[in-house]
């Protein structure tokens, strides 16, 4: 159906002319205030999201930035063998993790497979499908809900996050807020100034789950099985 | 304080203990209680059968009869939440809408009345027993009385209150719904008698007679010894022990 | 699948659903634990009321200015280099996806639960194009091996037991019948058997539980992660969503994810919000290449700007299901609709007419449960007495013995004096039925009351007559008397 006849049906059953160019107001009478989250400090912030990590099956390690190498290449180990599948992102190198990328693991023969935009989605896909471990960046981590935030882009594949066994999000210390409200103003300010969002911004808490059967919880259905999250010092 | 009863059908014919007591409590409280012989049904059981052309003749009878009264007083939750009704089903009528609205302004559930408007908690009654609480749905979630039948029990000497497990389920009376939809209500009150039963209280008290009259029926069709009764039926308790 | 399961009538699902123990014990339940569980979910949030009213007001804004918000979607969508399509109905809908499935050559369709797509029926017209259409929520998967039918529109299955589950995994998915019946393995064997699917899938389907109208995107909520896949390695994405599905901006957005998904399930959050705004990138390896969202009326509009609108309020939340004491014993399938519970019973006659629908206003006792458990603040059980008028009053569907009683309801109640003849009359009428003050057999209109429960004899003194007696006393005392003069009947205990 043509977009204007099926938009002047609805004007015409609310009893109205067509309006498509005059933005209604939205001026809200009720603004529910959120008691929890909002008066902590960074440090309140990291217990809290400690805290939620546990209900929500996620590990969480604290690390500095000299030490993330150490500390990805620790938590990988705790999964296993098998392949690493990563974001093509600059800020594991800014963080030093180049040597353990091109030397330390291929070293342990861990198959590194870093996020190609040059290789075939299917060749991609093959990788992180085949990896044990599946680890990006966040952009944002919301304390409440134990939520990493991840925008998709050229180096950031989504596959990384849903295809590997495990999950693991770096998420910088200076990113952690108290909860989706804060995100979402981030991300409305940018859809204000103009911009088409990423194709992507996805909300993970955790790794996959379902109570489909019998209303048990099962973690680990399409998506990862396990989760950690590596709470970044960088500030 | 001059307060005219609303007794509601169930209590004018079947349950006039209740109303009785009703008239002891409020006068003991002070109150003048009047019982205008006008009153009719409120209109529920056509109303939320969908007649509501039909329902507005037996509530305009109603309004009539109460509007000039100081404070209209219901032992029924449900009753209580039909007269908060009126003004939003006679919000297009030029007469009614602003007696309907005077009328809902002045009438209260009657634990409601004694705790809010009369601002009494205890009401010096005595009950060596152990009871639960069945919280009526309209006198909760739609008149949002909650806490008003459960401040007064909890001032009851001697009275042993005890947690109805589910209880905010629905007993399954629904007016028409108890014989429209017959196996479903029964299912519903059965549930409804079971958890009362694993309380081992030997009443089931709430404040709306539709749902005594469900709760109890079905009791005593299973032959159960477990009875209900009307909050207002303990309040005027005055046992030694 | 269309939103009717079934060609049988009201009462026989209900006799039969009444006697599926495990199903019942199975949703009392569910119930009891999602019940809980929203209570505390609700309550971290703080003013509860206040969030309500905030949920509804968004939504009221958007069904009011709907046609400027899905322009605004459509545009923006389109901007970010998707495709629109605005859909009349479903056979436009379907035609639509069809076409699209050709264009591209789709044979292996994945799709993430969508009631949408399961009320125009999608998953047939793409078998006849030829596709292979999997479901992939868990859910919806097991449905689908048996060809059984959803009974809750956020646990599809909630019906089925996992001893039921684990033989048709024996019987349909090799899953090795020594191999434990509990949830954790089952889950785990679909995963591998799905995954594979995944990877070879060319066409991805969603729903849409939120259009975001000013940055253009959809939103999709999930915890299996399933709905990432599928909007991820399939080359082709198409999202269907309801007309009134949206929100003006993602402010909005969070607020109404937050209500969703603490009423349906009493999460925080669920482990995927997925914000999907165009076709990948061209740069971007993974992601659709092409991104098409179907807006669909399909009898939505008929609701709009009439005594139903509130009903488009709804985000499929099911928390009036999972609060509802009659789905509590009847369970989702005697709704005979993929919309069941309180919300169905209101939705489905609206979408689909009260010739095949108009016993579902009456499955309720009109208790108010859905109506305080919704957070966007519908009135359902009003709606569901509003239906019982329309069905009386305009339909004139009502049975001719409840009409007849109704009217003698009208004339007896409204006159004081008939009142009081009639209920003196009616105590007589019960009288040769009464025995030990009750009633056990009654006649007429008792019956159906008596076939369950006891009925009290009515009193041989209404209140009215004892208050007669008593101002007698009083007149003839000379006193004003108080209570305790006359409180004689009261006071025996029992």
């Amino acid at each position: 159906m043509e977009r204007t006849a099926f938009l002047q049906n609805l004007a015409n059953q609310l009893q109205r002319p067509l309006n498509t160019t005059e933005k209604p107001v939205n001026d809200w009478a009720f603004k529910p205030i959120e008691k929890h989250y909002s008066v902590m400090n960074e440090q309140q912030l990291v217990e809290a999201l400690e805290q939620q990590c546990k209900n929500i099956h996620t590990d969480v390690v604290k690390t500095t930035s000299e030490n993330l190498a150490k500390t990805l290449h620790e938590v990988v180990a705790k999964y296993g063998e098998g392949p690493v599948s990563i974001w093509d992102d600059p800020r594991f190198i800014q963080h030093g993790c180049q040597t353990l990328l091109d030397e330390t693991w291929p070293a342990e023969k861990r198959t590194i497979h870093k996020w190609d935009a040059e290789q075939s989605r299917d060749r991609n896909f093959a990788n992180a499908n085949e990896a044990k471990v599946g680890v990006a960046f966040s952009e944002y981590c919301l304390t409440e809900s134990g939520t990493v935030v991840l925008y998709s882009a050229k180096g950031a594949g989504k596959a990384v996050g849903l295809l590997p066994y495990a999950f693991v999000a770096v998420v910088p210390k200076s990113t952690i807020l108290p909860r989706m409200t804060q995100a979402a103003e981030a991300i409305q300010k940018r859809v204000d100034a103009g911009e088409i969002l990423p194709h992507a911004i996805d909300f993970v808490s955790g790794p996959s789950n379902s109570a489909d059967i019998e209303m048990k919880l099962v973690v680990g259905v399409h998506g990862p099985v396990e989760a950690t999250y590596i709470i970044l010092e960088d500030c | 304080m001059k307060v005219s009863l609303f007794a509601t059908c169930l209590v004018d014919l079947f349950q006039t203990d209740v109303g009785k007591a009703t008239v002891e409590l409020l006068e003991t409280l002070g109150c003048e209680v009047t019982f205008p012989r006008g009153q009719v049904c409120c209109g529920q059981p056509a109303y939320n059968s969908g007649y509501t052309k039909d329902a507005k003749e037996p509530m305009k009878k109603m309004i009539d009869t109460f509007i000039d009264e100081e404070w209209v007083v219901t032992p029924s939750g449900s009753c209580a939440t039909m007269f908060q009704e009126y003004p939003h089903i006679f919000k297009d009528d030029p007469i009614y809408a602003e007696k309907a609205q005077r009328l809902a302004d002045k009438t209260y559930e009657l634990t409601d009345f004694i705790v809010n408007v009369l601002n009494v908690t205890d009401v010096g009654a005595s009950y060596h027993h152990r009871v639960t609480y069945h919280p009526s749905c309209h006198m909760t979630r739609l008149l949002g009385v909650k806490d008003a039948p459960l401040t007064l029990l909890k001032n009851v000497k001697g009275l042993e209150l005890v947690d109805l497990p589910n209880s905010y389920n629905c007993c399954g009376f629904g007016g028409t719904f108890s014989v429209k939809m017959g196996n479903i209500s029964e299912q519903m009150v059965d549930e409804k008698v079971n958890c009362a039963v694993e309380t081992d209280a030997e009443y089931l008290i709430a404040s709306d007679g539709g749902c005594i009259m469900n709760i109890d029926g079905r009791m005593q069709r299973r032959g159960e010894t477990m009875r209900t009764k009307h909050i207002v039926e303990i309040l005027t308790q005055h046992e030694g022990v | 699948m269309s939103i009717q399961f079934y060609d049988k009538k009201f009462k026989d699902t209900v006799k039969e659903n009444l006697e599926d123990d495990f199903m019942r014990g199975a949703v009392s339940a569910a119930q009891n634990r999602l019940h809980n569980g929203r209570l505390k979910a609700v309550e971290e949030l703080g003013d509860w009321e206040q969030w309500r009213n905030h949920g509804q007001e968004i939504r009221q804004n958007v069904l009011k200015h709907l046609d400027y918000y899905l322009n605004e979607l459509a545009t923006n969508v389109e901007k970010a280099g998707g495709h629109v399509f605005f859909a009349k109905d479903g056979d436009e809908a379907n035609t639509y996806i069809r076409q699209v499935a050709r264009d591209k050559g789709a044979k292996r369709v994945v799709k993430s639960k969508s009631m949408v797509t399961e009320e125009i029926s999608l998953n047939e017209a793409l078998e006849k194009e030829g596709c292979q259409v999997l479901e992939t929520d868990l859910g919806e998967y097991i449905l689908q091996l048996e060809g059984d039918k959803p009974s809750h529109i956020v646990a599809p299955s909630l019906h089925k037991n996992k001893d039921q589950i684990k033989e048709v995994f024996v019987d349909q998915l090799a899953y090795p019948s020594e191999a434990s019946s509990e949830a954790g393995p089952l889950a785990r064997h679909v995963r591998t058997i799905l995954r594979d699917e995944f990877l070879q899938a060319d066409l991805g389907i969603t729903g849409c539980n939120f259009g975001v109208a000013d940055s253009g995107s959809i939103c999709l909520v999930t915890n299996e992660g399933n709905a990432g896949l599928v909007t991820t390695i399939p080359k082709t994405h198409i999202a269907v969503m309801g007309m009134e599905r949206l929100v003006p901006s993602m402010k909005e957005l969070e607020v109404l994810v937050n209500m969703l998904t603490r009423s349906a399930v009493g999460q925080k959050m669920p482990s995927y919000v997925n914000i999907i705004t165009g076709p990948k990138r061209a740069e971007e390896v993974d992601g659709p290449e092409e991104f098409h969202l179907v807006i669909l009326d399909n009898g939505r509009s008929n609701i709009l700007g009439g005594d139903f609108q509130e009903v488009l309020q709804c985000i499929r939340c099911g928390a009036c299901v999972n609060t509802c004491p009659v789905y509590r014993h009847i369970g989702g399938h005697s709704y005979n609709s993929i919309y069941s519970g309180p919300i169905g019973a209101v939705l489905t006659p609206l979408l689909a007419g009260y010739d095949d629908y108009k016993e579902l206003p009456y499955a309720s006792s009109l208790c108010g449960a859905c109506t305080d458990a919704c957070p966007v603040k519908i009135p359902l059980h009003e709606l569901l007495r509003k239906h019982r008028e329309v069905i009386v009053e305009k339909e004139g569907k009502a049975p001719i013995a409840e009409s007849a009683m109704m009217k003698m309801f009208e004339i007896g109640a409204s006159s004081s004096p008939l009142y009081r003849f009639g209920t003196k009359i009616a105590t007589k009428a019960v009288k040769p039925f009464t025995k030990n003050n009750k009633i056990t057999k009654g006649p007429g209109p008792i019956k159906a009351w008596t076939d369950v429960r006891d009925f009290p004899a009515p009193k041989e003194e209404r209140l009215r007559d004892w208050f007669d007696q008593r101002e007698k006393g009083e007149k003839n005392n000379g006193k004003n008397g108080i209570f305790t003069k006359f409180s004689e009947p009261t006071a025996k205990t029992t």
